[in-house]
């Protein structure tokens, strides 16, 4: 089977600095990832790549088979099937509902739609009845679950997740666990950037080690 | 003291009687500068913008010579457009000196340098997590834009209103492309200057107030749409 994201002899550099070297990586369809690691091991750097929102120095990057070129109507297409949920997510200065439907209006979907799709993917983070509330007055977990639910509505191929859980109480942490597994029951592909992963992300994901940019 | 509370008096007068030479005046005023902003606004905003997003050989140089853009005397600027403009010039032939058209050309070179810098400042003060995200949830380069725009519409607000305040208070253009006809291109600022010259210091003080009444309105608009 193909995987949906392949990275090949991967090299990002900062001037001079060597911020991620990748010689074979390959991540298959409806699974889950998670990227282990201290601070500037190159997790971020690579979510980056793989949301098609940072061109490496070097190497080749393929999409479901399809070779990245980096043209500008190739990645908004290809970037359609992608979402990067960042570790501290910009949200709109507009009200959460406004967020979360965002990416569908890009996408033509009509207001009908648009609305009836933000209220269940708002009540599956356990915000329902945010909708109203303006995105920038809520808490850090609350802000971190708006942005997640603005990546789920867009139903993308691969979600990728920075550190998502870290502004998160015990109980928000437990409820996203819980849909992890179950978005992949749906076809999603996630691969997820994490400090420590708890023990349930243990068990539903792959583990893979970086360490100064490399795998380790 | 006497004379500016007389004067005072009599410029209030002017103003409450409905003064037609006035009213005529300060609409003169309005319409030449609210023309030149709408189209130094359609220049000056995407020229911030292409600026502030697009990385590109020379950039450093026209910000430089966009800041001296904003620092040009207007009499420069009168003059320069005055020699395309008069009759020997290259756009002579089109017969546009000494018309408002004449003055809202002046004005928009004046503005545009204004509201592009303004709001490549805003740009650049903005949060740099607004471009990814847009593109993350699958907007094209031109929607991200579009959302950044959005985002930092107040430095945009203060943006164009730097610009009209700038060109409502000045003389220099006004003055040499429009030459300040009565009834036809003489706005408030060539009309103070050149009433008070004749010793008519009342009717200038009653454009004064005018001005400095258009300078509390939109500043009271811009304050109304920030706390919206």
């Amino acid at each position: 089977m193909t995987p949906i994201l392949s990275l090949r002899s991967i090299e990002m550099r900062y001037n001079k600095h060597l911020a991620l070297q990748l010689e074979k990586l390959d991540f298959s369809a409806q699974h889950i990832y998670s990227l282990v690691g201290p601070n500037g091991c190159g997790k971020s750097t690579l979510l980056q790549i793989a949301a098609l929102l940072l061109k490496p120095t070097k190497g080749q990057i393929l999409f479901d088979g399809e070779q990245v070129l980096w043209k500008k109507n190739t990645l908004q297409r290809l970037r359609q099937n992608i979402t990067l949920v960042h570790q501290s997510p910009y949200l709109l200065s507009r009200s959460v509902r406004h967020n979360v439907a965002y990416g569908l209006k890009i996408r033509g979907i009509d207001s009908k739609e648009q609305h009836r799709l933000t209220h269940s993917t708002l009540e599956l983070v356990g915000l329902s009845g945010f909708g109203r509330r303006n995105a920038r007055e809520l808490s850090g977990g609350e802000q971190q679950r708006v942005a997640i639910a603005r990546a789920l509505v867009l139903q993308p191929r691969l979600l990728l997740l920075d550190e998502p859980t870290s502004n998160m109480d015990r109980a928000s942490i437990e409820a996203f666990d819980r849909l992890m597994p179950t978005l992949v029951e749906q076809g999603m592909t996630i691969i997820q950037a994490t400090h420590a992963p708890d023990p349930a992300q243990r068990q539903y994901s792959t583990i893979i080690h970086m360490e100064d940019g490399r795998l380790a | 003291m006497g004379f500016l509370f007389d004067s005072l008096k009599t410029a209030l007068d002017l103003i409450l009687s409905l003064d037609p030479e006035v009213y005529n005046t300060v609409w003169t005023s309005l319409y030449v500068s609210a023309i030149a902003i709408v189209f130094a606004t359609i220049a000056g905003v995407p020229a911030g913008l292409a600026i502030g997003i697009g990385r590109f050989p020379g950039r450093r140089v026209v910000i430089t010579l966009l800041n001296t853009l904003m620092a040009l005397p207007t009499v420069v600027v009168g003059l320069v457009v005055y020699g395309f403009l008069s009759r020997m010039g290259p756009l002579g032939q089109f017969g546009l000196l000494f018309t408002p058209s004449a003055m809202i050309i002046g004005q928009i070179i004046l503005a545009t340098p204004i509201i592009a810098n303004y709001t490549l400042a805003a740009l650049s003060a903005s949060d740099s997590r607004i471009m990814p995200t847009a593109l993350t949830l699958g907007a094209s380069t031109t929607r991200g834009a579009i959302l950044l725009l959005q985002e930092i519409r107040f430095g945009v607000m203060a943006a164009i209103i730097a610009g009209f305040g700038r060109i409502i208070a000045e003389v220099g253009v006004a003055m040499m492309l429009g030459g300040n006809i009565r009834g036809y291109t003489r706005t408030m600022t060539t009309a103070i200057a050149l009433e008070t010259s004749k010793g008519e210091f009342a009717f200038g003080l009653a454009l004064g107030l005018f001005l400095m009444a258009v300078a509390l309105l939109i500043n009271m608009f811009l304050n109304f749409l920030q706390q919206r």
